[in-house]
């Protein structure tokens, strides 16, 4: 599903480049679940910024499915493009906060992700009730938990029906408690669609419970 | 230690402050330019009309023009007099006044001219010179003889006479300038909505470190007088430029103005060039400021958070102002209920809009089945919530450019209308004293392919009430009742007015109607010096010139030995020439040298200072608008950096950036579009409490109410305008390489 190889990326701050990927290739199956580690600042977000093209790398290519992106090729508007079809019905972001709009309740949230993924609406309650927050549909996000807001994020990045789900550390602003609930959610319904999974996070447990590991920290020759 | 805990806000958000001092600068220069042209307009009006309607002339009792012999005669009787001739150059050059410096002096302090006769300045030169130009140019030329007012005693066979050299406009113009300083209170309360919002974004932003300091133990009194320093220091600093400003745009627009008003009545009169700074607008706006920016604090704290907390207060109270000021507004009986009124109206309609428009888009988008559309709208809600202060400051701007388009249009209107009205013929002669009117409109009504003429009589009657008092009016006879009277505008009429007042009818001016609750239909008796005239009152027709009474009957209804104040023949020359008409009556009365008034001439140079007056009003809405726009994007801009994660937000989640742009722009076009339509009916309220109100109660008339529909295309053409502005600005913070939104900066009820 996901195949990246001899990826590199850096930054210029303050005029001097600072490189934060380099030379990476890893390879992750259709429906298996792989956890990015390392220490902040190794480049966590910058590597998921990138398979959703949010970001451009430097060097090297990303495919994704029938999709590759080279540094040149595509070019332009027509990459821009190839990516905003690819996030708006393939792949699925959630970050660590900020995931829904908020002047939009939680049910109108996941109706709008779905609407744009080209999904049929009507199946925003069962997206909830399934990642158990089928009761607060109508409160606006600043109206419930932390935790209840990402179990929404969850719930509409599932009702897009993803083949791919990129994860920038889903519970890192929660409680142990929380988060392994919320991490419960993830997987099972991970496995039940089979989507892949990319999930960044600091957490060995949370790691643990993904079949690959990507190391940010130590030199990159994963496979 | 503490001020500079309080004061360093500023120095980490410079931004801030310079908006702050922009706004508050801005604020300054609009008004004090809008109250110095006001003030300054008003004088010279004033002055204007001194000049004109002070003048007294010498004239011959046989209607000969004056000569130079005349003067020397007059001066050898001891008699003060000064000669004053007219040259007229052709085109844009204008007419020279030739006047005697000497001859002048026993004029003593009251010298017609004012100064600049005395300095020889343009328009004027010495009268040798001016003598020599009409003599080697050939230019047409006239001379008068000035006297002062207060000689009453001349030789027999010269009478004193008013001195005009142009129309006396003189209560259009009052009421023009009543409604620029309405205009001018309106952009004062505009101008202090947006220093207000600009402050009070600063203040929410320091909210934090107050209640930081405050558990640190610093009572909140203290802070308080820290803030009312800090607001006074920046203030005082940002009127400063303001005023200047303000004078040197009152300068600049006053210009214009100045220059109509020499070419009308030759004199400088307008004191434009030599601006002073207005102190008095210094108080004005210190005070606006801290009232605008600290107002909160005069309401007693637990009532602030009663009233935030209640929605119910959040309607009622300023449904209950608009209410009541509306109210006012209808039934006022005197000139402040009506400033009082629309005060309140102003603060009702503005408390109210935003929330409604809030509240309509939030209705609209439960009610929207597109999701994204759904997005839109409460996105959309949530700015009209969290814009409220520059989103109502640009509701009342459109809305003022609305009233004063609507305002000027109709005054130009009007004034043309009683230009035409009163100047009806391309040309009118006045009858000399000892001439015979009558046989004057017999040789017209004799001579053929003569096109339309009437003879018109002004007098002073009385009419007889009910209570057997007398009240004085003004006389207007005319004959033949013909077309020049089809400008009349009547305001209210039986059928067939005119033919009524042929045979018998009367007319009154609204003044007269309004004040004696006078109808069509009512019976009138018109009290002449020996005899009456009774009858209908056929009609009631608009006069705008004057703040008497006035009764209008048809000439021939009048005795013949009745000795008017004033009488003239208006002449359409058809098929002859002027010149010949007119050497045709000076044969009949024995005259020479009839002066004939071409009223075009008048008529444009009238024209020429209204429409500096029109420009001038209008550049000021038009400026008020500018600011609100740009405060509207100032407050934009700031609050949609706490905002541009959420469109961040829709390009994550697969929409194109030119997607996102593209819905950015539809919003900020859809929130200015809903702000022009909410201007609109304020707009026309305006309109008709400026015409309609504010004018019959200071001066006893009204002016007709027009709208004006393409205009509101107009505007709203511009409101769409500005909001793409906005959009397209906005754009700057969607960069293609824009961070993701890794975090919102705390979300909160705030943001929705
Ligand atoms: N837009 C940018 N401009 C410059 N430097 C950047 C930019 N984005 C990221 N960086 C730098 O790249 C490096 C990797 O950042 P990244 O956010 O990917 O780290 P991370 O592993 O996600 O860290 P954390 O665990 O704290 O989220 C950091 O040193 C960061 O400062
Ligand atoms: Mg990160």
């Amino acid at each position: 599903m996901v195949t990246v190889e001899q990826l590199g990326k850096g930054f210029t701050s303050a005029g001097e480049p600072v490189p934060v990927i380099s030379g990476l290739s890893f390879q992750v199956s259709r429906g298996a679940s792989l956890a990015v580690m390392g220490r902040s600042g190794s480049g966590k977000s910058t590597l998921l910024n990138l398979l959703c093209g949010l970001e451009s790398p430097d060097r090297g290519e990303i495919s994704l499915g029938e999709h590759r992106f080279a540094t040149q090729n595509p070019a332009g508007a027509e990459r821009d493009a190839q990516w905003a079809q690819l996030r708006c019905s393939t792949i699925g972001v959630v970050f660590q906060e900020a995931n829904l709009m908020p002047a939009l309740t939680l049910a109108d949230n996941v109706r709008l992700r779905a609407h744009l993924a080209g999904q049929a609406p009507g199946a925003e309650q069962q997206w909830l009730e399934r990642l158990g927050v089928g009761d607060l549909g109508q409160r606006f996000a600043d109206q419930v938990s932390g935790g209840q807001r990402q179990r929404a994020a969850l719930a509409m990045v599932f009702a897009m029906k993803p083949a791919l789900i990129l994860a920038d550390e889903p519970t890192g602003s929660l409680d142990r408690h929380t988060a392994d609930a919320v991490a419960d959610c993830l997987f099972a319904v991970q496995q039940e669609t089979g989507c892949t999974l990319l999930l960044a996070t600091h957490d060995g447990l949370l790691a643990g419970r993904c079949d690959q590991l990507l190391d940010l920290s130590r030199p990159h020759d994963h496979g | 230690m503490l001020a500079k805990a309080v004061f360093s806000h500023y120095r980490r958000h410079p931004v801030q402050l310079l908006a702050l001092v922009v706004m508050i600068t801005l604020a300054t220069m609009l008004w004090t330019g809008v109250s110095v042209l006001t003030d300054q307009a008003r004088v010279s009006l004033a002055e204007s009309e001194a000049a004109v309607a002070g003048r007294q002339q010498v004239v011959r009792s046989d209607g000969q023009a004056v000569t130079v012999n005349d003067f020397a005669l007059l001066r050898t009787q001891g008699q003060c007099v000064a000669p004053w001739l007219e040259v007229q150059r052709p085109g844009a050059e204008g007419r020279v006044i030739g006047i005697d410096p000497l001859a002048l002096g026993c004029f003593g302090g009251a010298v017609p001219g004012g100064t600049a006769g005395e300095q020889l300045g343009a328009p004027f030169m010495d009268i040798s010179e001016a003598v020599s130009l009409a003599r080697e140019q050939g230019y047409d030329s006239r001379l008068s003889l000035l006297m002062p007012d207060n000689v009453t005693l001349l030789p027999v066979g010269y009478r004193a006479q008013d001195f005009s050299m142009g129309p006396a406009t003189g209560e259009l113009a009052d009421s023009f300038l009543l409604n620029l300083d309405a205009l001018s209170v309106l952009v004062l309360l505009i101008t202090g909505l947006l220093v207000r919002s600009v402050y009070r974004l600063g203040l929410a932003q320091r909210r934090g470190s107050f209640a930081l300091l405050q558990r640190f133990g610093v009572p909140w009194g203290r802070l308080q007088w820290l803030l009312v320093l800090e607001l006074v220091l920046i203030s005082s600093l940002a009127i400063m430029p303001g005023l200047w400003l303000g004078s040197q745009l009152a300068g600049l627009l006053g210009g214009g103005f100045a220059q109509a008003l020499d070419g009308l009545f030759d004199v400088t009169l307008y004191a434009g060039s030599q601006t002073a700074v207005p102190w008095s607008a210094l108080w004005i706006m210190l005070a606006l400021v801290m009232l605008v920016c600290l107002s909160d604090w005069l309401l007693p704290r637990h009532w602030q958070r009663g009233m935030r907390a209640k929605r119910l207060w959040r309607w009622l109270l300023p449904a209950l102002a608009l209410g009541v000021g509306l109210l006012l507004v209808a039934l006022a009986p005197a000139l402040w209920w009506v400033f009082a009124g629309t005060t309140l109206v102003l603060l009702g309609v503005g408390t109210l809009t935003p929330v409604l428009l809030a509240a309509l888009a939030d209705g609209l988008g439960n009610r929207s089945l597109h999701p994204l559309g759904r997005w839109r709208l409460r996105e959309l809600a949530v700015m009209l919530r969290q814009l409220a202060l520059p989103v109502v400051a640009l509701q009342l701007a459109v809305a003022t450019v609305l009233a004063v388009q609507a305002l000027v249009t109709t005054f130009e209107a009007t004034f043309d209308d009683w230009l035409d009205q009163r100047l009806a013929a391309p040309f009118y002669l006045m009858v000399p004293e000892d001439a015979d009117g009558h046989r004057g409109a017999q040789l017209l009504a004799e001579l053929d392919g003569v096109g339309p003429w009437q003879r018109v009589i002004g007098g002073r009657v009385s009419l007889l009430q009910d209570s057997g008092q007398r009240l004085p009016v003004d006389l207007f006879a005319v004959a033949p009742i013909g077309p020049l009277l089809d400008q009349w505008q009547l305001l209210d009429s039986l059928p067939q007015p005119w033919q009524r007042l042929e045979e018998g009818g009367l007319m009154v001016n609204e003044q007269l109607a309004r004040r004696q609750g006078l109808r069509p239909g009512d019976s009138l008796t018109v009290r002449l010096d020996e005899q009456q005239i009774e009858g209908q009152i056929a009609g009631v027709y608009a006069d705008y010139g004057r703040p008497a009474g006035e009764v209008m009957v048809s000439a021939d209804r009048l005795p013949e030995d009745f000795s008017g104040t004033s009488e003239s023949l208006s002449i359409t020359p058809g098929e002859h020439s002027i010149q010949a008409i007119q050497r045709d009556l000076e044969a009949l009365w024995g005259v020479d040298n009839l002066s004939v008034n071409d009223n075009a001439s008048i008529r444009q140079l009238a024209n020429r200072v209204f429409d500096q007056t029109f420009m001038l009003t209008r550049a000021i809405s038009v400026l008020t608008l500018a600011l609100a726009a740009v405060s509207l994007l100032i407050m934009g801009w700031v609050f949609f950096t706490t905002r541009a994660w959420t469109f961040q937000l829709l390009r994550v989640w697969g929409l194109p950036l030119q997607g996102v742009r593209s819905q950015l722009r539809r919003l900020a076009v859809t929130l200015t579009l809903a702000v022009a339509v909410a201007a609109l009916p304020l707009g026309i309220w305006l309109t008709w409490v400026l015409v309609s109100r504010i004018n019959p109660l200071a001066f006893g008339w009204s002016l007709p109410m027009a709208v004006y529909p393409l205009f509101w295309l107009e505007l709203g053409v511009l409101c769409a305008g500005i909001g793409l502005v906005i959009g397209l600005l906005m754009h700057r913070q969607l960069k293609p390489g824009a961070p993701p939104p890794v975090s919102a900066s705390g979300i909160t009820g705030e943001e929705r």
